[in-house]
């Protein structure tokens, strides 16, 4: 017996897309297989460490544990959307810069949590990214240069004036 | 220690490039980071291709117990599943898991539980499908019979008469014991004034990277191979071992590496997955996929850290000098015992820490209980060592009434190299340079200040911890057999390779045999080394990645030897390469080798600089103008190196002595202040400063990012993370929820040093550092809580210092939590 | 991980869910509304609902609006529209601060009010300040809808009055302005509460002879369910807001407690916690009471 689908309509990195899912399918599992898009990662699969952080209209969401029909309507953002035309976002080019990672395993997630954290507050302070990527877990870096990736792609990001909103 | 040992160190003399380094030193940004940072890192998760099966295993909810009928007739009927296999059919189609330790017959480990489970969590049974979803469908229609034993979970108990047994065939839970009296213990404990007592508790935690281990497998039925794509690979050597497994020749296993979401050890050798998922694959005949997820890996990682009861003396005079110490210790191993008890080679390497104590005695006892068996976890052992260490150390100053920086600074070693009483040396070093560099970071007096004004005026309770250890680096294989009088299999290698390809462009491919990318950064080290012998751009070398079958023998990551051993092998395939191109040149040049000199990425003729040849020039006409070249000379311009250990001395008969095996030691000093709130049990950070010294930095800020990666990580040792079994032997920290692992919120800014004490015997002087944070951090935390404590009469001797365990310390000595 | 099969529906129509959950009874339906709390439990399988209805497309279960003297929440409201809500911040303060403890701001993005109160995790940060500002819980089920109040809202560990074909709709709080401290303790920042302490006061008189007027104190972490520190505030009502007297009423509050032990804190530890969330809260309450004078 076939298992029963549904028909989502979603934008992933602003591509439409129109596909067939069982309810039960985790988006991070749609994502990286039926997309094929292997950038969002799965770390615990409980929605706690944040690797698979991606944006849902916007705003960061842990795709572990959410349903793909949830996304239904929505406009996604991975990190395959970020690098334009070649070009590395500036929070890609900063986390190399500063070697904000090692394993590169919860980057894509860190890196779109940034991308809220600095639309909500292009100018925040050290303490204040500490405290916003407490979300996102991380067990290279201890932290310490990725918070120093993102104020510096912040202060890149404010001089060019690259439109913050994701 | 022997005489004979000391004289005849065997250390090669060392190229030292430090004038005009160009490369080694610079900071540059990895190589590898693009693929990652654009989202296409090719783990192997990523590497499903359509068709794939996937695994998933049932796992035993008993710690303890007897696997009695399994029907699974209900799981082979639902749609999409392939195979469903029983520990005991698996353990027809496999041998038993590669297992170094002491008695493998006695403790048999097998990649799924046949007779008997052992630990919650352990796997029994296997289903193969079209998706994982399928396959934890199938798992639910799996009927086990268990019979139910009753557990042993306290290591302690589980050496005492009459425990149940972990391994019946063992009549036993103690795997090994041994005591080992290194030096004149005896004399130095009658000489001593005083004898400073301690018992102390290490419980385990675990590197539990966000990335679990997973592994996709094919069988070629035509050939009888196995090719294994996995996040884990090391000691090539030794992958006989799971070849063994299962059942085929060594040259029909080629397991491929593939990058890791980190491993701070956990993914050291992690073959049950490759085993597992092999072993689906010959059964299905399709290519097959097991990729742990996060509850798989928490209770059945195989990679459980340190578990350690403690019964210390530490022997003193009154003014201070430490004598000697005698430590008696019992390691909680699990269920099973994979590496034996070289986690106390590791600590036997720098037992001593820095200081000038004359003897050792080390017992060690191995208790087996129904929990995950221990593997490798950044540090290895020596992190607990540096820890009990610095605790008597601060227990001996408080005694004595003796300031823990005098105390500290007083039995520094200052000359090296340094044998210390287990034989082992400690190459270089400056200890008081790190210390007082470490000091003057911290802000030392000003914390002491604030320390006093914020009790007195606010009856706040700060602490300061200073504590000062060693970071040893790249293990010789003795370290595996030398607790045994006559070892099965006394092995000597430990190599690591490199070949080096020069195409006809003058491009350079570097290839790496066992080196796994972690999160180390073996791309930009090897990068960064090449770029130094041939002036290149690092970004311009090519790095690949060598499968196991037909590579060279390699050792891979492990007891931050990682650059050490890499900059060996490129030294050495680089020398190769230049003597044949030096040869090649001096033909073209028409002149004798000799004349030549290297510069600036080719020969010249020495005096007549405008006469030369590049690598380029070089490459091209021995790639394609054979008979430009005399008959000897082959076409091609490439060299392999395999680099030996380079220091490495056997052990006495009498095991007095058990040689140089890990000679390559750096330093560190960590001190953080901490507050800790008795109402609570809170533990904050108010600043935290660490020097490290790892000898020549490749790429300082690369080092600098570990070191608070691993200060992270053992802050997590420290206060939050421990896999925490209960009497029945469930595992309560099963999950993320609830085992805790430090968010960016619970590690603090570092202010990091570096001191550079170059080692003699490695090139360009380099030490291993990639460990150094986790090993310093649980004893400097340790040490600064009980600095904020003292004064209400409190001591934590027991880790991690959760606020349980703080609050029930305090009641314990009057204070209301 | 992955969760086991259920059938899906997400419904337009607030009566078609209750249908829904009527119909399907026998497959043991679920609400799905964030899904923060429920898809982690699917994903480990310790829940395994036949049915899943989906309230993602209901009209009329979202929103922020004030109706006199009580401040109305849909129950589909996002944790985070609630946490930047400047309505509710000058309404009821405690909520906003309790929903800005609750988990990480991506959890928030999603979770939703009805959702962490329908979980009723004896832990969770929401039920308390329901229960600590006696709101009404209105569910909406197959014979129509009615008022739960809070206090009888939560029965037991992740356990409500809502039957299984019931659906939450909204929450109605009376608003408290002022006087308000919601802290909490966990074991790593953003983690779940072990003990967590939702406190109000009103304060009659001036400077230092100030009196509670009135109080409310609410736990999670330390029983079965959330539950109000009753004889603590008999004890501060009408009492001088002092550090002994809000001390003693601590003191007295946690000494009846019976909590139970977990991996993370024992009974006396949580009670210990307990007793010094109170304190704290209470005190802290008080400060802010003062300072909106």
């Amino acid at each position: 017996m076939a298992p029963d689908t549904r028909t989502i309509s979603l934008t992933v990195n602003g591509q439409p897309h129109v596909a067939q899912v069982e309810p039960r399918r985790l988006l991070v599992d749609f994502l990286r297989e039926d997309l094929g898009l292997p950038g969002t990662h799965i770390g615990c699969e409980h929605g706690v460490c944040g690797t698979c952080t991606v944006l849902l209209n916007g705003a960061s969401i842990r795709s572990c544990i959410t349903l793909a029909v949830q996304a239904d309507g929505a406009s996604i953002d991975t990190v395959e959307g970020l690098a334009q035309g070649g070009e590395l976002h500036p929070l890609q080019d900063e986390f190399s810069e500063k070697q904000g990672l090692q394993c590169g395993y919860c980057t894509p997630g860190m890196l779109m949590r940034a991308r809220e954290i600095l639309a909500e507050n292009p100018d925040p302070s050290p303490d204040q990214v500490r405290e916003a990527i407490a979300s996102n877990l991380c067990r290279c870096t201890g932290y310490q240069f990725i918070i120093e990736a993102v104020i510096s792609a912040a202060a890149r990001m404010r001089a060019t004036k690259e439109g913050v909103a994701p | 220690m022997t005489t004979a040992n000391q004289a005849t160190p065997g250390a090669p003399p060392v190229r030292d490039h430090s004038a005009s380094r160009r490369w080694v030193g610079q900071s540059i940004r990895r190589v590898e980071d693009p693929k990652f940072l654009l989202g296409r890192g090719g783990y192997i998760a990523d590497r499903i291709t359509p068709g794939t099966l996937h695994a998933a295993v049932l796992r035993s909810p008993f710690a303890h117990a007897r696997i009695g009928r399994i029907e699974t007739a209900a799981a082979l009927a639902v749609p999409g599943v392939h195979a469903v296999i029983t520990g005991r059919e698996a353990a027809e189609l496999c041998d038993p898991m590669p297992d170094f330790g002491p008695d493998p017959a006695k403790h048999t480990w097998r990649c799924l539980a046949a007779e008997k489970v052992r630990y919650v969590g352990e796997g029994v049974a296997v289903v193969v499908a079209d998706s994982r979803y399928l396959a934890e469908d199938a798992l639910e229609l799996i009927e086990v019979e268990y019979e139910p034993l009753p557990p042993v979970t306290d290591p302690e108990r589980a050496l005492a008469a009459g425990s149940p047994l972990v391994h019946e065939a063992l009549e036993s839970n103690c795997a090994y014991e041994r005591s080992f009296d290194f030096g004149e213990v005896e004399r130095d404990f009658a000489e001593a004034d005083v004898v400073i007592k301690d018992r102390l508790r290490w419980h385990r935690s675990g590197g539990q990277p966000l990335e679990t281990v997973g592994a996709i497998a094919e069988y070629d039925q035509g050939t009888g191979s196995f090719t294994i794509d996995t996040n884990t690979l090391s000691f090539t050597s030794y992958l006989f071992m799971a070849a063994g497994t299962l059942k085929v020749p060594v040259n029909k296993l080629d397991i491929r590496p593939v990058p890791a979401g980190g491993s701070f050890g956990s993914k050291l050798f992690a073959n049950k997955p490759a085993v597992i998922a092999g072993m689906c694959a010959r059964k299905t005949g399709r290519r097959v996929a097991y990729l742990e997820d996060r509850s798989d890996n928490i209770a059945n990682c195989d990679h459980h850290g340190s578990d350690r009861v403690y019964d210390v003396e530490l022997a003193m005079m009154r003014d201070g000098t430490m004598r000697s110490l005698k430590i008696d210790v019992v390691d909680d191993y699990g269920a099973y015992i994979q590496f034996g008890v070289g986690h106390h080679g590791n600590a036997l390497a720098q037992v001593v820490g820095p200081y000038t104590i004359g003897s050792v005695r080390y017992r060690v006892r191995a208790a087996l209980t129904n929990k995950n068996q221990q593997g490798a976890y950044r540090g290895f052992g020596s992190e607990v060592n540096n820890w009990m260490l610095e605790q008597m150390v601060d227990k001996a100053a408080r005694e004595l009434g003796l300031d823990p920086v005098a105390i500290r600074r007083m039995n520094f070693i200052r000359d090296f190299p340094h044998f210390i009483p287990t034989g082992n040396v400690y190459d270089s070093g400056d200890y008081e340079r790190v210390l007082d560099h470490a000091l003057e970071l911290a802000r030392y007096d000003h914390w002491r200040a604030e320390q006093q004004r914020l009790r007195e005026q606010e009856g706040r309770h700060v602490g300061i911890g200073v504590i000062t250890a060693q970071e040893r680096s790249v293990f010789s294989a003795t370290e595996f057999w030398f607790w045994f009088d006559e070892p099965g299999a006394p092995v000597t290698s430990t190599p690591e390779s490199v070949s080096l390809k020069v195409d006809a462009t003058g491009g350079i491919t570097a290839v790496l045999y066992s080196c796994a990318f972690w999160g180390n950064s073996p791309e930009t080290m090897v990068a960064q080394l090449v770029a130094e012998e041939f002036d290149c751009s690092p970004y311009d070398v090519s790095i690949v990645y060598h499968g196991s079958r037909d590579g060279l023998p390699a050792t891979g990551p492990g007891g931050s030897r990682t650059t050490v051993m890499l900059a060996g092998a490129v030294e050495g395939a680089s020398a190769k390469i230049k003597e044949k191109a030096r040869r090649a040149a001096a033909h073209l040049l028409e002149i004798g080798p000799d004349d030549l000199e290297w510069a600036d990425g080719g020969f010249r003729v020495r005096g007549d600089p405008e006469r030369k040849k590049t690598l380029g020039e070089i490459a091209i006409m021995l790639h394609l103008f054979k008979h430009s070249f005399p008959e000897d000379m082959e076409s091609g311009l490439d060299a392999s190196k395999v680099f030996d250990h380079p220091y490495t001395t056997m052990p006495s008969a009498d095991r007095k002595d058990l040689g140089v095996f890990y000679p390559f030691v750096g330093h560190a000093c960590h001190v953080p202040v901490v507050e800790v709130d008795i109402e609570t049990g809170a533990v904050t950070f108010l600043n935290y400063a660490a020097v490290h010294d790892c000898g020549t930095l490749v790429n300082p800020r690369s080092l600098a990012g570990h070191i608070v990666g691993g200060t992270a990580q053992g802050i997590g040792t420290a206060l939050y993370e421990e896999f925490v079994y209960d009497e029945d032997g469930q595992l309560l920290s099963s999950s993320f929820m609830d085992y805790l692992i430090p968010t960016a919120m619970e590690v603090p800014e570092l202010t990091i040093g570096h001191v550079e004490t170059p080692s003699p015997y490695t090139p360009h002087g380099i030490k291993g550092g990639g460990e150094g944070g986790r090993m310093m951090a649980p004893a400097a935390i340790n040490a600064a809580v009980n600095d904020a404590l003292a004064p209400l009469g409190v001591r934590l001797t027991e880790l991690p210092m959760t606020p349980e365990r703080i609050l029930a310390a305090l009641r314990a000595a009057g204070h209301a939590g | 991980m992955k969760p086991p099969p259920f059938a899906y529906a997400a419904p337009d129509t607030l009566e078609e869910a209750v249908g829904l959950l009527t119909e399907h009874a026998e497959a043991e339906p679920r609400v799905l509304a964030g899904g923060q709390s429920l898809i982690p439990l699917m994903n480990f399988r310790l829940a395994k609902p036949g049915y899943l209805v989906d309230l993602r497309n209901v009209a009329g279960l979202s929103g922020i609006r004030r109706d006199g003297d009580v401040l109305v929440i849909g129950a589909m409201t996002r944790l985070a529209e609630v946490e930047r809500s400047p309505e509710v911040a000058v309404a009821a303060p405690l909520v906003t601060e309790a929903v800005g403890l609750v988990a990480h701001a991506p959890v928030r993005n999603c979770g939703t009010v009805g959702g962490s109160l329908a979980h009723a995790d004896p832990a969770a940060e929401l039920p308390a300040v329901a229960l600590a500002l006696d709101a009404d819980l209105v569910a909406a089920g197959p014979g129509g809808t009615r008022v739960i109040p809070a206090a009888e809202f939560f029965t037991g560990p992740y356990s409500t009055a809502l039957a299984a074909d019931e659906i939450l709709t909204e929450i109605r709080l009376p608003v408290w302005p002022g006087g308000h401290a919601f802290t909490e303790f966990s074991r790593v920042h953003a983690n779940f509460a072990v003990v967590a302490v939702a406190a109000l006061v009103e304060l009659d008189g001036d400077g230092d002879g100030d009196r509670i007027r009135r109080v409310a104190l609410a736990l999670a972490g330390v029983a079965p369910t959330p539950v109000r520190a009753t004889a603590a505030e008999r004890a501060l009502a009408g009492a001088p807001a002092d550090a002994a007297t809000i001390r003693a009423a601590a003191d007295a509050a946690a000494t009846s407690l019976s909590p139970a032990g977990d991996l993370h804190a024992s009974p006396e530890t949580r009670r210990g916690l307990a007793r010094t969330y109170l304190r704290r809260g209470i005190e802290l309450a008080v400060a802010r009471a003062r300072n909106e004078r």
